[in-house]
């Protein structure tokens, strides 16, 4: 039976609703969501270099908001966010050149990429306050 | 099927033993429209005398009733009906509810036409051990499919989708006296691609397909195109090419890979749509 | 957004037909993709090395013709990689006719920004070029 383009009148079932998430669709989604906070970080950097162009009291005055609580946390989290969308880009650039694509490649993959931008955020974090520390 | 505990999937009849989020923290009602909110059903109890019982959530729509699509509840007695999943639903069918509507044919996991979501992934009822399954397990339709009548979905656009990319041998070359010759190296290129048994499992697991699946054709429709462009035989290789290179056609595919993730007869569409991507770039370089 | 009513199945799944493009906006991602990877990296890691440093000495490393023309080239592949992404995430979600508006704005706005930073960048290559 030939059913209409225009008829809407059936129910649509259940798709983001009830689908059960998985690593693959979890990651991609964090690629996609670290990305478009990366674009708002990169407003900020954008904000960063015109504070540092425009001499000291605009640099100190932006190192100060960053210095404080909510802008260590969103350091914290564009650090996480950078790695993360890092790692996640190199495994899109591999699969590019059709490589990973077994079940078992892509779930390693993706475990390692998780634990790579964590491993990677704690160990930069680290480096600055050493550093910070020494000087 | 297997359940398993290990963090790395290797199969995807792997069912995960543990689970964090068995959806996405949304509402529930996240984004659907009021036709088709699901609403509470009844509960049919099983009948006297059974003793393994175990509970089953089947989405029920009725197009003549002008309900809403709700959830009804059904105690299968394990004794009575055999081991798959879609042995409970013809159990169902025959014993307590004569209305329950869902497609089937082989019940041997080859024909595809018993595609439907289990547990929050699409997967062939006839090769779903009850066993494996959530408690209560919860029986949907494909994800993202307009549906007819209950566990029945509208596949008329998947498989226009699937016209369209012109599935069959193109070729102006005389046909031979014999079969068209073909090394054993390039027949083997077609290994898991031509098995594809249209299920549309994957599809309707693509996120992307379920945001843009009007334009998208969806890694069923593109593992069939890859199946045709890397086909030796096959002499509209350019033409196929030119027709797939669309920003949405194609390029809505971003490797999200639920796809190979679910694909009940262990395929890759992801690994596919990724060879046409590369095959598309190759002839532009 | 359908354009007509009593369509067939198949008509609706033709479309338009098939733009016979795609492949340069995939690729270009890429490009620039590769290219941020050791630029990225060199930032964060200039970033990290120059913590607590005082105003005088970031601003010399900052000044410096290599840092600047690394970090003009930063911005370029950064803002060209975000508003490719960010044109795929507004065509994937946004369906309406705000679509276009959506796009244009977000182009516009990181060609934008591309071009303040690149000037910041300059001013304070020039800046300590003429403190010399």
């Amino acid at each position: 039976m030939e059913r209409l383009s225009s008829e809407d009148s059936r129910p649509l079932s259940p798709n983001i609703q009830i689908y059960r998430p998985q690593l693959t669709s979890v990651l991609s989604i964090a690629n996609r969501i670290t990305g478009v906070f990366l674009s708002a970080c990169a407003v900020v950097l954008v904000i960063w270099l015109v504070a540092a162009a425009s001499g000291p009291e605009g640099y100190s005055r932006f190192n100060g908001l960053i210095g404080s609580w909510p802008g260590q946390i969103l350091l914290l989290a564009a650090t996480f966010a950078f790695f993360l969308h890092i790692c996640g880009g190199i495994r899109h650039l591999v699969w590019d050149t059709v490589h990973g694509f077994e079940l078992r490649q892509i779930y390693a993959s993706g475990w390692l990429v998780v634990a790579a931008s964590v491993g990677l955020t704690l160990a930069s974090w680290l480096t600055s306050f050493l550093i910070a520390g020494q000087s | 099927m297997t359940r398993t505990d290990a963090l790395i999937i290797t199969a995807s009849d792997q069912v995960p033993g543990r689970t964090v989020f068995k959806r996405f923290p949304i509402p529930r009602n996240f984004g659907v429209s009021p036709g088709s909110r699901i609403e509470t059903g009844r509960t049919w109890p099983a009948p006297e005398g059974a003793t393994r019982i175990k509970r089953f959530e089947i989405y029920r729509y009725n197009p003549d009733s002008g309900d809403n699509p709700h959830l009804d509840t059904f105690e299968v007695d394990l004794d009575a009906c055999g081991p798959m999943v879609l042995d409970a639903l013809i159990w169902i069918k025959n014993t307590i509810d004569p209305t329950l509507t869902f497609r089937r044919s082989c019940r041997e996991g080859i024909c595809g036409s018993c595609a439907m979501n289990m547990d929050g992934t699409n997967w062939l009822a006839c090769t779903k051990f009850i066993e494996e399954t959530d408690a209560p397990a919860r029986i949907y339709p494909l994800a993202n499919m307009r549906v007819i009548k209950d566990l029945v979905p509208d596949l008329s656009h998947v498989f226009a989708q699937y016209e369209m990319i012109e599935p069959w041998l193109q070729a102006k070359t005389l046909a031979p006296d014999r079969e068209r010759l073909q090394a054993p190296e390039d027949r083997e290129k077609l290994n898991g691609y031509y098995e594809c048994i249209l299920c549309f499992c994957c599809t309707s697991g693509c996120p992307s397909h379920w945001w843009n699946g009007d334009r998208f054709l969806g890694p069923a429709v593109l593992l069939q195109a890859w199946r045709w462009l890397i086909d030796s035989r096959d002499e509209a290789t350019g033409k196929r090419l030119d027709r797939l290179e669309d920003p949405f056609r194609l390029y809505r595919c971003h490797t999200i890979l639920n796809c190979t993730r679910t694909c009940p007869k262990g395929l890759n569409p992801g690994k596919a749509i990724a060879e046409i991507k590369k095959m598309i770039a190759e002839r532009r370089n | 957004m359908d354009r007509y009513r009593f369509r067939s199945p198949l008509g609706r799944a033709q479309g338009l037909g098939s733009a016979k493009a795609g492949f340069g906006h995939w690729w270009t991602e890429r490009v620039t993709a590769v290219a941020l990877m050791p630029l990225s990296v060199w930032f964060a890691a200039s970033l990290i090395a120059h913590s607590g440093s005082g105003y005088e000495a970031f601003i010399g490393w900052l000044g410096s013709p290599v840092t600047a023309v690394l970090m003009i080239l930063l911005l370029i592949a950064l803002f060209w990689h975000a508003a490719l992404g960010l044109q795929v995430v507004i065509e994937d979600y946004v369906h309406s006719g705000a679509k276009i508006g959506a796009l244009l704005a977000t182009r516009f706005v990181c060609f934008a920004l591309a071009t303040a930073g690149i000037v910041a960048a300059l001013r304070v290559v020039i800046g300590v070029w003429a403190a010399i």
